[in-house]
């Protein structure tokens, strides 16, 4: 039977109506019981962001009633975001996916049975991979432990290379960056810290909760914190906000650290000892002075002297926070030259492994599973990481390139999981047409994302309350999610059941001849607890390791194992004591030391030490013209949360879709609060959005709230909701080094609509 | 019959008939909980007074309190306990924003439990103002009194009867000697609870740090109508919010 989209909502309708109904009978149930029905606190992992927080669902009858952090889990301690309150709408969501799901026409399906979706899907990638072989295939995913080891297994067991994350529209930048310079991407020790410059990142509102908890300690504690963000954001506003034009951040790093080398306030035993490059470097810095990044950045010299003098006399109990996406990730030209800046700025101070500085979290030591596993593929990947983007880390791929390679017919199947690239990937048409370019595209999901309308088959999952998972090591601990409730739609499958039957159809069923509880007991292996243990805790504290931990990093910039210089402590050794000696930690790039002169990034023709370049779209704007620059919202995710009732609401009592302009200039194009204005991007293409005009924004930048604008009709609240989202003008582009997607190159001019 | 809050009143709307839970204006006020009093003065029987603390200047403004609240207390989708005002000063580059939670402020001295016509509104025992959900009558009395334009009046939609909404500091878990859900889930630990006098002490402390960036920082509610539960931490004159006296 064909359902076109009013079924689905007649049949979540039906649905609804049962739950309601299900639900009353459960309330009269425990309302005569209001003593004796216990409140069951199950343990889970949140998933309305990647980060995961350790949480206890509370529920009652089978029904979910609140949610409380985990004290346990080093994200969430014992905190939540909005997000985590919102999530137990989600689970009833109408727009989940509840059967699996076959493609009838334009975003238009009929359900099917598993196994005819299996069979199918098994029979069309067969001959897929047979007439166009491994090449022509992907998959992709949010990377978190249960997709790595299934789907990515799944491939691998195909011949499959090509396997990517989200990462090209996230730390792309920042991670091939701290590689090459420090051996990983160091988080701030920010509780601790003296001083802590943040260079864009947004701690309250694109939220890690564990990190915003220790952000504001630091306030608290009356450390000195410092945002520099072209827009007076939330957590801008409860430190000193230093505002920069937008994309120019490299600029003022390069002169911070012009002023800590000539002024000599450089920590000279760390440089002379534990650094390669510091002489060459040292002659590269001169030009940068603070006057020349007043000139770019707008921010006055003496201010930008302060900032130095306040780090270096806070040293080495102090930080450049590492960032995530912002100006370091994935926004712009000079994005990965901007985290190679931030690590300069770091190692100049010394403070690596020290206490209020920057180190990495220890490794848990997992147990090795027995089960057998197939070799991973070495044939060429589809989207040019490794090879036309040298330093690209194979491990994240580059998926707008795949979408370039199906429109010209060479990749023809794709496996996407948990993962909405049409929608969070900039050139909404470009990533569109790529996908129904496609042959098969294959989504396992929970919900009708833009991204699982356009699939071939949609395989339905159980939410994040309704699942268990494989475990994930946090820190020191090990959590895991559990089954909190019983699925609300009974045909939906997890990981652990689709995969393996999948891999069955396709004769690599070989691989996956393990239960999940096999896999985790056998990770637990050299652990002090059981894994029943785990599941009735949620989180626990672990055995950490004694031997160098890796980290997963890009493959040509981390060294193998074996190089792994064993003489000094691991990076994650926080020297504790602030008067006692310093031990310097070993560090993970190809020398053990510290690169200020990246011999990685001159074999792939990139300069050695980072200099400065504008952003690809300049400095110089028309006008009428802007920067248009989108940054999270506290209470949303994405696109992936706007259908949620309860986190739209706040949307609407703060008319929160609006789009930011500064005073100033709106004034100079007749523009007024609230007023809709007409936004046309360089390369011609038009959107309408309604403005809010303040003055807490640069004068040449917009921001978009991200993550408003979905265009999944299946999204009825969220279409109601509505808003902008710049995907729509943007163009589809590759910043040269990690080919991330350079998300904040984006032009408009703006007039009244 | 004991006092019920909103959260409470749903677990007996759906227990028994709704018709049950009907109330009319003549209806005689209920007897009062012991141990609870109505304001102004301390508390009897050594109760300690206990308060919530907002500092706003650690406010992200993220909204998780303004969630872990509603889902606390049951609150259909459009109603919330918490709001905010905010406050954006100076021009480019030289801006600050402020912001402030709007909620009940939990006044000693409550007009809003003098006013009403039915005494649903009443003082607890650790000193706060809660409401009676099933005996509101959504008349708005009680809004027109309010110093701080807290109440609002709402049609229920379980019984879609007018009803009056706002903050009840959880009491359901203040019984069980938990804490307010905007407290437990606060990501930057800017709500705090505990007794009245603590937390005056922390604000005043914390304060003293703030006036070396911020002259004109303050602590809200120790002396407005008697002094608040509900204590605020501000950067800026109280006079720049539109809620504040």
């Amino acid at each position: 039977m064909p359902m076109d989209r009013r079924t689905f909502f007649k049949r979540s309708a039906g649905a609804a109506l049962a739950a309601t109904a299900f639900a009353a009978l459960d309330m009269k149930a425990w309302a005569q019981t209001v003593t004796d029905a216990p409140v069951e606190l199950k343990p889970s992992l949140c998933n309305m962001c990647t980060s995961e927080c350790g949480m206890h669902i509370h529920v009652k009858n089978g029904r979910p009633w609140k949610v409380t952090g985990h004290p346990g889990h080093p994200v969430s301690r014992g905190k939540l975001c909005p997000r985590a309150h919102g999530g137990l709408q989600w689970i009833y969501d109408p727009a989940r996916v509840k059967t699996p799901l076959r493609r009838t026409g334009e975003w238009e399906f009929e359900p099917i049975s598993w196994e005819q979706a299996a069979d199918e899907i098994s029979a069309k990638l067969n001959r897929i991979l047979e007439e166009h072989g491994p090449e022509a295939v992907f998959g992709a995913q949010y990377p978190r432990p249960t997709g790595n080891l299934y789907l990515n297994r799944l491939m691998h067991a195909l011949g499959v290379s090509t396997t990517q994350t989200h990462e090209a529209t996230c730390q792309a930048g920042r991670r091939i960056a701290m590689s090459a310079t420090l051996g990983a991407a160091f988080d701030a020790d920010w509780e601790n810290s003296d001083y802590l410059l943040f260079i864009g990142r947004n701690m309250g509102e694109a939220i890690r909760t564990g990190a915003a908890t220790a952000f504001a300690r630091a306030i608290e504690r009356g450390a000195k914190v410092v945002c520099v963000d072209p827009r007076l954001s939330q957590s801008a506003a409860i430190t000193e906000w230093v505002p920069i034009k937008p994309g120019t951040d490299l600029a003022l790093l390069l002169a911070i650290s012009n002023v800590l080398v000539t002024e000599n306030l450089f920590d000279r035993s760390f440089v002379s000892n534990h650094t390669n490059g510091f002489v060459p470097f040292r002659r590269h810095i001169q030009q940068y002075t603070p006057d020349w990044a007043e000139e770019i950045t707008g921010i006055p010299a003496g201010k930008i002297r302060d900032i130095a003098h306040g780090l270096a006399a806070a040293a080495p109990h102090c930080a450049v926070d590492t960032g995530w996406k912002a100006a370091v990730g994935s926004c712009y030209a000079n994005s990965t030259d901007t985290a190679r800046a931030v690590a300069y700025v770091n190692g100049l101070l010394g403070n690596i492994g020290q206490r209020g500085g920057i180190s990495v979290p220890p490794g848990v030591i997992l147990g090795q599973p027995e089960f057998p596993a197939p070799t991973v593929p070495d044939g060429p990947r589809n989207d040019g990481a490794g090879t036309d983007y040298p330093l690209a880390c194979t491990n994240a791929g580059l998926p707008h390139v795949t979408m370039e390679r199906a429109q010209q017919g060479k990749v023809k199947a794709g496996f996407i999981r948990h993962f909405n690239p049409v929608r969070s990937f900039p050139n909404y048409e470009h990533m569109r047409s790529g996908m129904k370019a496609l042959e098969l595209l294959v989504v396992f999901e929970t919900h009708m994302s833009e991204t699982a309308i356009e699939a071939h088959y949609i395989l339905p999952e159980p939410s994040f309350a309704e699942r268990e998972e494989v475990v994930k090591p946090v820190g020191d601990t090990v959590a895991m999610r559990t089954k909190a409730l019983r699925p609300v739609h009974p045909e939906t499958k997890s990981l652990d059941e689709s995969i393996p039957m999948l891999a069955e159809k396709l004769g690599v069923g070989e691989y996956f001849r393990f239960t999940l509880d096999e896999w985790n007991e056998a990770l637990l292996a050299e652990q002090p607890f059981t894994l029943a243990e785990l599941k009735r805790e949620g989180t626990l504290a672990a055995t950490v390791s004694d031997e160098p931990v890796l980290p997963e990093g890009c493959g040509t910039l981390v060294p193998p194992r074996e190089q792994a210089p064993k003489t000094r402590p691991r990076a994650f050794l926080v020297s504790n004591d602030r008067n006692g000696p310093r031990p310097v930690p070993q560090l993970f790039t190809r020398s053990g030391r510290f690169e200020f002169y990246s011999r990685e990034f001159e074999r792939a023709g990139f300069d050695p030490i980072a200099k400065w370049y504008p952003p690809e779209t300049g400095l110089e704007l028309g006008s009428k013209e802007f920067r248009v620059v989108h940054g999270k919202q506290a209470y949303h995710t994405h696109v992936a949360t706007n259908n949620i009732k309860i986190l739209a609401q706040i949307t609407r009592d703060y008319d929160a879709t609006r789009v930011w302009i500064n005073r100033s200039r709106a004034d100079e194009l007749a523009i007024r609060e609230n007023d809709t204005i007409l936004l046309r991007a360089r390369n011609g293409r038009t959107a309408e959005a309604r403005v809010k005009v303040t003055e807490r924004i640069h004068p040449d930048m917009l921001f978009a709230p991200a993550g408003y604008g979905n265009r999944t009709p299946y999204f009825e609240v969220a279409k109601e909701l509505g808003g902008f989202n710049p995907h729509d003008l943007s163009d589809y582009l590759r910043e040269p080094i990690s080919g991330h997607t350079m998300m904040s190159e984006l032009i408009v001019e703006v007039e009244p609509a | 019959m004991a006092k019920i809050s909103r959260r409470q009143f749903m677990k007996l709307s759906a227990a028994g008939s709704a018709a049950a839970a009907f109330v009319t204006a003549g209806r005689e006020a209920p007897a009062r909980e012991p141990g609870t009093q109505r304001s102004p003065a301390a508390n009897p029987g050594g109760n300690p007074r206990m308060a919530l603390l907002m500092d706003n200047s650690l406010c992200v403004n993220c909204q998780s309190c303004r969630l872990a609240c509603q889902n606390e207390n049951n609150l259909p989708v459009r109603e919330k306990y918490i709001r905010f005002d905010y406050l954006e000063q100076g021009s480019f580059p030289e801006v600050e924003h402020h912001v402030n939670r709007h909620s009940c402020q939990h006044c000693a001295d409550a007009p809003c439990v003098e006013v009403c016509p039915v005494d649903a509104l009443y003082k607890g025992a650790e000193g706060f103002t809660h409401l009676d959900f099933e005996t509101c009558i959504g008349c708005g009395a009680c809004r027109a009194v309010c110093p701080f334009e807290v109440p609002v009046i709402s049609t229920d939609p379980e019984t879609e009867a007018p009803k009056m909404y706002k903050c009840n500091a959880c009491k359901h878990l203040l019984a069980e000697g938990q804490t307010p859900a905007c407290a437990t889930t606060c990501i930057t630990a800017a709500v705090d609870y505990g007794t009245w006098d603590e937390m005056l002490a922390k604000a005043e402390d914390r304060v003293r740090v703030l006036r070396q960036d911020y002259p004109d920082a303050n602590v809200y509610g120790e002396t407005q109508q008697d002094g608040l539960g509900l204590l605020l931490v501000l950067r800026t004159p109280p006079e720049d919010y539109p809620h504040l006296i």
